[in-house]
């Protein structure tokens, strides 16, 4: 007997489906009226930075070489006999894969033969295949990509930050890994990761769009092959709450210094992560968007252009708040940064503004919804955290002034932060 | 079901409604299309970052924001591309549908106020921008340029640009070169901006589900009050094909290489040169993608588009330095199967599937919608997606080959690491 469960919000009159397959799959469908496009999503838990692990039937942790995850997302694009580009090619539909720090990702888009592309979706994350032959070739691919990034400022930037910032948790480590790293990967360590993580108890199914929930049923019904539960677990190394390095530089050909700055807090999981990050990004609003009086007076001080914005970053084990930008004076923004923390904290922040930045908020979750692709990937990201596509409105609408005050204490210790700054590689010092 | 209308409102200004049930919030976008040239383009790439950063109404960013904020997050945006050998400033507004505010309010005619009222009453003192904002935006505006240099895949594109299009408007940069941005003063921005708003062709373009006739009235009257000397459509022209190819090379500190080959046509039939550009490089199954990157592993990526108001199809590929003459020689000998019509029945089949896919797509959003119209209109055509659609189904083999013959080496631009670290592996 299928589970399946209408989740439905008064508040946006919007709904959708939620499955718990027999096979262990959660299984998310949306149908939205009047598009032409589905998005879909198979996604898995498992990402960059879960290379320490054990199931029931491991004894103790298990550590593999990092990189893994993006590999498998490279490799699983592979089939026996062909490549998965080419198996879409007959359906027409988009198809891409994603790894992140915390999930993998194969998903597509189409406008028409939706349910053939799904069955080529469900067949091919089911079905790996490698040899070292296609391993090794896969190291050169994968090296150049890595080589790419090298030269990408954004990249570097955040990832110097990341290291900074974190003393041991692996996601100061580059999704793709290093070149040494990849080069330990091989063919058994990938069908142990395949294995361990690409259960279908740690995955999810997301589709949005123009599509109909009992014919995504009966496609997977054919194709899902029921797994058993394995109990899997992840670690991390032990973290400290102080940050590693406060200041990492480096040098690269590009044309005005950029930054990026991390104020590192106490990492939380589902409900209290979603709280978190929302209250945290109401503080970052208040702090420092585009209406607030601190922007505009690094905005006239010369001091930031508007390439400068926010973040929230968070995941399994970490949770920090990202200023970044350009600047031909990145201390300076920093230490401005501390100031304005510590000022809000004794003088309190913008009631005002707080409500203002609320209705902004709910505009833009409706306006998310505006999108097949945006919808897919809600139902996804919350479905992982055992959450709704609504608990993100609803927590953004049950949000208090007081819970962004009391989180302004929590989640920004001045002494916790670190900067990270690429300069031109022509600049005055040189 | 997509509704679409469009109606001249005065000399060179047309007003487009498109309608969608789909849609959950109203979008707003004015195009200002004129001729690209070096002396004007960094003038013009400014006007958008005065006017989205202050109105006479909200005189400095931070109260716009706010004013922007309380209508649920509405969004007002300004940017500068090119399209063939025309410049096009754009202002974007978009906000929430009414019907999913609180109480009630009427959002979407309050935005287009505030779009209307940036671009005809923006700040001034003087007779002329706002001084010292001005400075601020124009920094931004230096910043912008000097930063095109950090994505070295778009930048090896400009690059390649100045010389695949040289001395033809399509070459320069849709935000203008330095040399002429350091120039600008508030004053001469504020000329430039009056000529914009006079001269200009103009198409705004009102994208929701359902008529927001206040919101439309106003914008409609606001527009067609202004004082207008039009000075004439846009249009492109194919870009010359150069006597004999000419091949640059520039050193910049990079560990990747990226090379950009051009190559021209003067073939009218742009469904087919698209269908052919699918199959060759457009697609992740095309000939450039399967045997470049993933046969030979020269590249990382390897890809082709092709411009059809320039008839110039580029391929872009980031390479190892010692691989760069290898890559070179698998595209050239990819065009060449191509040439031959070495493909098969599925493989035009398949690119034209992965065409009709995206094209279906496009009525989906605001954005890739009112770009569709507007490409029509800049080209003087009036193809729905669905018409398009028909044109790819009806090429054939004949067609691809004939575009895949029609196509001559123009340009091969490739920016690789200096001397010292080029030798590296």
């Amino acid at each position: 007997m299928i589970n399946k469960e209408m989740i439905s919000n008064d508040r946006t009159g919007e709904k959708y489906v939620r499955i718990k397959h027999p096979s262990g799959l959660d299984i998310y469908v949306w149908k939205m009226d009047n598009y032409n496009t589905t998005h879909a999503l198979f996604g898995t838990k498992y990402g960059s930075i879960n290379a320490k692990f054990k199931t029931k039937n491991d004894t103790n942790f298990v550590t593999v070489p990092n990189g893994i995850a993006h590999f498998l997302e490279h490799k699983l694009f592979e089939n026996e006999d062909c490549d998965v580009f080419s198996l879409y090619a007959k359906t027409g539909a988009s198809a891409n894969a994603y790894t992140s720090f915390d999930r993998t990702c194969y998903l597509f888009t189409c406008t028409m033969n939706v349910y053939e592309s799904l069955e080529i979706l469900l067949k091919f994350v089911q079905e790996p295949y490698f040899t070292e032959a296609t391993v090794q070739k896969e190291q050169g691919i994968i090296g150049q990509e890595i080589r790419m990034y090298d030269d990408d400022a954004n990249w570097r930037v955040f990832f110097n930050m990341l290291q900074a910032l974190y003393h041991n948790h692996p996601v100061k480590i580059d999704i793709a890994g290093t070149t040494e790293s990849i080069a330990q990967i091989n063919a058994d360590l990938l069908y142990k990761c395949y294995y361990t993580f690409y259960n279908l108890h740690n995955m999810v199914l997301s589709i949005a769009g123009n599509v109909d929930v009992d014919k995504v049923l009966e496609v997977c019904d054919k194709h899902l092959k029921p797994n058993e539960n394995i109990e899997l677990e992840t670690a991390f190394e032990y973290e400290p709450d102080t940050v590693c390095k406060h200041e990492i530089t480096q040098k690269l050909e590009i044309a005005t210094p950029i930054f990026n700055i991390g104020f590192k807090a106490k990492p939380e999981d589902g409900m209290e992560r979603l709280k978190a990050e929302i209250e945290t990004n109401f503080v970052l609003s208040l702090l420092a968007d585009e209406s607030s009086d601190f922007y505009k007076k690094l905005y006239d001080d010369g001091l930031i252009n508007s390439t400068f914005s926010s973040e929230v970053f968070s995941g399994d084990g970490y949770f920090c708040s990202i200023f970044g930008g350009e600047s031909r004076n990145p201390i300076v923004v920093r230490d401005r940064i501390i100031a304005e923390i510590e000022r809000c904290k004794k003088d309190g922040l913008d009631e005002e503004r707080f409500n203002i930045i609320k209705k902004a908020y709910y505009g833009d979750l409706i306006r998310s919804l505006n999108n097949a692709e945006a919808v897919a990937t809600a139902m996804l990201n919350n479905g992982m955290e055992k959450l709704t596509v609504f608990d993100n409105i609803e927590a953004v609408a049950a949000c208090t002034f007081e819970d962004v005050t009391v989180r302004l204490e929590k989640q920004f210790n001045t002494e916790n932060v670190a900067i990270s700054i690429v300069e031109p590689i022509n600049s005055k010092e040189d | 079901m997509i509704k679409n209308s469009r109606k001249k409102i005065k000399d060179g200004i047309h007003f487009t409604t498109i309608l969608n049930e789909c849609q959950k919030t109203n979008t707003i976008i004015v195009h200002f299309v004129t001729k690209l040239s070096s002396e004007t383009a960094a003038l013009n790439a400014i006007v958008p970052y005065v006017l989205s950063n202050s109105s006479d109404k909200y005189r400095t960013l931070t109260e716009l924001s706010k004013k922007l904020s309380s209508l649920y997050g509405g969004t007002l945006k300004g940017s500068a591309s090119k399209i063939g050998d025309s410049q096009v400033i754009t202002l974007m507004a978009g906000c929430i549908n009414d019907r999913y505010t609180f109480d009630g309010e009427k959002i979407t005619e309050e935005l287009a106020k505030i779009l209307v009222e940036c671009i005809t009453e923006p700040f001034l003192e003087d007779g002329r921008f706002s001084e010292s904002d001005f400075l601020l935006k124009k920094q931004e505006l230096l910043d912008d340029i000097d930063s095109e240099i950090n994505d070295k895949s778009v930048f090896a594109f400009k690059r390649a640009s100045m010389t695949v299009y040289k001395d033809e408007p399509c070459a320069v940069s849709a935000k203008g070169e330095r040399i002429e941005a350091e120039k600008i003063t508030a004053l001469s921005a504020y000329e430039q901006y009056k000529k914009l708003i006079s001269e200009a062709q103009i198409e705004i373009t009102f994208v929701g589900s359902e008529v927001c006739e206040n919101a439309e009235k106003y914008l409609a009257d606001a527009f067609s009050s202004i004082e207008r000397n039009y000075a004439g459509d846009n249009y492109s022209d194919f870009s010359p094909i150069k006597n004999e190819p000419v091949n640059v090379t520039e050193h910049y500190d990079v560990t990747q290489s990226k090379m950009v080959i051009a190559f021209k046509s003067d073939y009218k039939n742009s469904s087919a040169m698209k269908v052919m550009n699918a199959i060759f490089g457009g697609t992740p199954f095309s000939k450039l993608f399967v045997n470049v990157r993933e046969r030979l592993s020269l590249c990382y990526t390897c890809s082709s588009r092709y411009n059809d108001k320039k008839g110039v199809l580029m391929v872009k590929s980031g390479v190892e330095n010692v691989n760069i003459q290898k890559a070179q020689d698998e595209i050239m000998n990819q065009l060449k199967v191509m040439q031959n019509g070495d493909f098969t029945d599925d493989d035009i089949k398949e690119a034209a599937l992965d065409m009709i896919n995206s094209i279906k797509g496009v009525n989906d959003g605001a954005r890739s919608i009112t770009e569709w119209y507007f490409q029509q209109s800049y080209s003087g055509k009036k193809l729905s997606p669905e018409d398009e659609i028909e044109n790819i189904k009806a090429v054939t083999r004949e067609d691809i080959i004939e575009a895949a013959n029609s196509l001559t080496l123009d340009t091969v631009y490739v920016l690789t690491g200096k001397e010292e670290s080029s030798n590296d592996k």
